[in-house]
């Protein structure tokens, strides 16, 4: 070794000054670790970990997940109208809507009506990118916030139209 | 000019030793003699029995919790949570984790030597568990049996556990346990005479290598011997560090290169025995460490809060029981916070190298601990009475223990300073060719030399 030591940096080995710093930092996040509040109050707080799924994550406010037609709160009926437009404007094809033409009784005149019959959504295929909530004209088409869509079978990720106005079951555990 | 020479300022220690520290009398073999037990059969069979029962139990308890605590330290650590699901914040999980293990599958894998195999795990656990017996674990009736030999006999049967290490290395018929087996050997023997010859400061204080008179000793003189060897005490603790196979001395099982090392092939119970002994080594060395530096089950102060407790008679069975108890707890509390600090080692220092290993153990460990030997052996002779072959009197050795005044303590205290400045100074010259591990330094060295080599390079083409 060329350069000559400072008495400072022999000291310093000596003492293990730099393992003691090391030491100290692990000390303060085990201390942190016991006495902090875990409730993102403070930015800087040492642990983040969500207790999933007794703790259920904040998702984004723009979060797109699983699919859900919207019913019209007052009639209960569905605000879709079966115009199609979120089947067409899907680019991975995964929307296909049936429709029929009804007689509807509006008082005293009688005229065609398109209504829904069926509703398939194929969430194995979509990438919700969110184009068919988007061009929705009635609000109905939905991607809401829940994201748990695992099935246990192919066939389960092909959802109709019941399922979709129901939306999905979400266990919820106790903390 | 004849005799020792005689200096007339030598102070004479201030004041007379005291009396030694009162001991209860009491112990429970009474309770068992008046149900109507024969005296020889109650002290030496049934007694012993309860004891080691309850500390089997105690113990084995212990170290399933100290999983649960590791895991939750080094949780803590890497900012996570750990454990957290069997029961509340996981307290269960050591629990959950032992009936998964029994219930595993005991896997001997071809071409292994059946019984060596089956019988190294049982002879590492064997050995971890036996040394218990002779752990001071509080006064008076906390402890099962104290032998004069009780250090060396520790130590003894605690290298017998590395036996069990080596045999399941041998036997599993694995490349990564053989291996492991291999470097646990070479650390054992590197380490071990570290550790022993740390020891031997200490116990020039204690004057004895029974476990509870080294207590006692401490007691006596109201010093904990840390204060006196700090150094031989930092090198007892890289010690067992290396002796427990524990971070930063993990080569026998280093996963990043051995998957597992030495346990690779075990499953089921036997590995867990494995982990058992490791954690009841862990508990043993600090325990060692607890006893012969930090003054075992003693604590200033102890003797105060029993009396508070239980009055001043020191044969009733009331005073006896505080007592013992109040000293295991104290004993207990050392002990955790030795384990702790392991743990926390273990969770920040990164893995030494192999050569690094043994660098560490013979070019550092082994000379500071002989050089603090020779040191403080000449600085007690040299702070003896004069009548007992010393100068300064400072010192004087009575049958119950070392009695020095505050003369004496400062002393020592000065002659810490001392050995750590010669220690130093020798480390300094011994490993003057050591390869340095100043990476920074190192760096800027080499990228002068380039830069020296270019220009002769640039002026060779000049030319």
């Amino acid at each position: 070794m060329s350069e000559r030591r400072s008495i400072g940096s022999v000291l310093s080995r000596l003492l293990l000054v730099d393992l003691f710093k090391g030491l100290a930092v692990t000390l303060r996040y085990n201390a942190r670790a016991l006495v902090e509040a875990r409730d993102g109050a403070d930015p800087t707080q040492a642990i983040y970990t969500a207790q999933y799924p007794k703790e259920r994550p904040l998702v984004g406010e723009r979060w797109r997940g699983a699919p859900k037609l919207n019913n019209d709160p007052r009639t209960g009926e569905s605000l879709c109208i079966a115009c199609n437009i979120c089947a067409l404007v899907c680019p991975v094809d995964v929307i296909s809507v049936g429709q029929a033409n009804r007689e509807v009784r509006d008082g005293e005149k009688r005229k065609k009506k398109k209504v829904l019959t069926t509703f398939e959504f194929d969430t194995s295929r979509c990438m919700f990118c969110g184009l068919c909530q988007e061009q929705c004209p009635t609000l109905c088409l939905e991607l809401t916030q829940e994201f748990e869509l695992a099935v246990e079978s192919r066939a389960g990720l092909v959802w109709d139209r019941e399922m979709l106005e129901k939306g999905i079951h979400v266990v919820t555990y106790k903390k | 000019m004849s005799g020792p020479i005689a200096l007339h300022w030598a102070p004479q220690a201030a004041s007379p030793p005291p009396p030694p520290p009162v001991v209860p009398s009491w112990s429970p073999v009474e309770l068992i003699e008046s149900i109507g037990v024969p005296h020889g059969f109650a002290e030496y069979v049934v007694w012993p029995a309860v004891q080691l029962a309850l500390i089997l139990f105690v113990v084995l308890t212990a170290v399933a919790y100290l999983t649960y605590l590791e895991r939750k330290v080094a949780a803590f650590i890497q900012a996570r949570l750990g454990p957290m699901r069997v029961g509340p914040v996981g307290l269960l999980q050591p629990l959950a984790d032992g009936l998964k293990l029994l219930s595993k599958e005991d896997l001997v894998p071809a071409g292994a030597d059946r019984f060596v195999y089956l019988a190294a795990p049982v002879l590492a656990v064997t050995a971890a568990l036996g040394l218990l017996v002779l752990v001071p674990f509080g006064a008076a009736w906390g402890t099962v049996t104290d032998i004069n030999i009780g250090l060396l006999f520790l130590l003894a049967v605690a290298s017998i556990g590395v036996l069990g290490i080596v045999l399941a290395g041998w036997a599993s018929n694995s490349k990564y346990a053989l291996l492991g087996a291999m470097r646990s050997s070479a650390q054992l023997v590197s380490y071990e005479v570290a550790l022993g010859l740390a020891l031997v400061g200490p116990l020039l204080f204690a004057r004895t290598l029974s476990m509870q008179e080294i207590v006692e000793s401490q007691r006596f003189t109201g010093l904990w011997w840390v204060a006196v060897q700090p150094l031989a005490f930092v090198v007892y603790f890289i010690g067992s560090l290396a002796e427990t196979n524990r971070a930063p001395f993990d080569l026998p099982e280093s996963e990043s290169e051995l998957v597992a090392g030495f346990h690779v092939e075990y499953s089921g119970f036997r590995w867990s025995l494995f982990f058992m002994a490791e954690y009841a080594n862990i508990i043993i060395t600090s325990a060692i460490a607890a006893t012969v530096f930090l003054g075992g089950w003693s604590m200033p102060g102890l003797e105060t809060a029993v009396s508070w407790i239980a009055g001043t008679d020191a044969t009733t069975p009331l005073y006896s029981t505080a007592f013992t108890l109040l000293s295991i707890g104290v004993f207990a509390g050392k002990v955790l916070v030795l384990v702790y600090v392991v743990m926390w080692v273990r969770w920040t220092l990164p893995r030494y190298r192999y050569d690094q290993l043994m660098d560490l153990g013979w070019r550092w460990l082994i000379p500071v601990s002989l050089a603090n030997i020779l040191i403080s052996a000449f600085a007690f002779l040299v702070a003896m009475r004069p009548d007992q072959g010393g100068l300064l009197g400072l010192v004087e050795v009575t049958k119950n223990g070392l009695w020095m005044g505050w003369a004496g303590t400062a002393y020592f205290l000065l002659v810490n300073l001392a050995t750590f400045a010669m220690a130093a100074w020798l480390l300094a010259k011994l490993n003057k060719t050591a390869w340095s591990t100043d990476l920074h330094a190192l760096r800027r060295v080499e990228a002068l030399r380039r830069a020296g080599r270019l220009a002769t390079a640039e002026e060779a083409r000049a030319e």
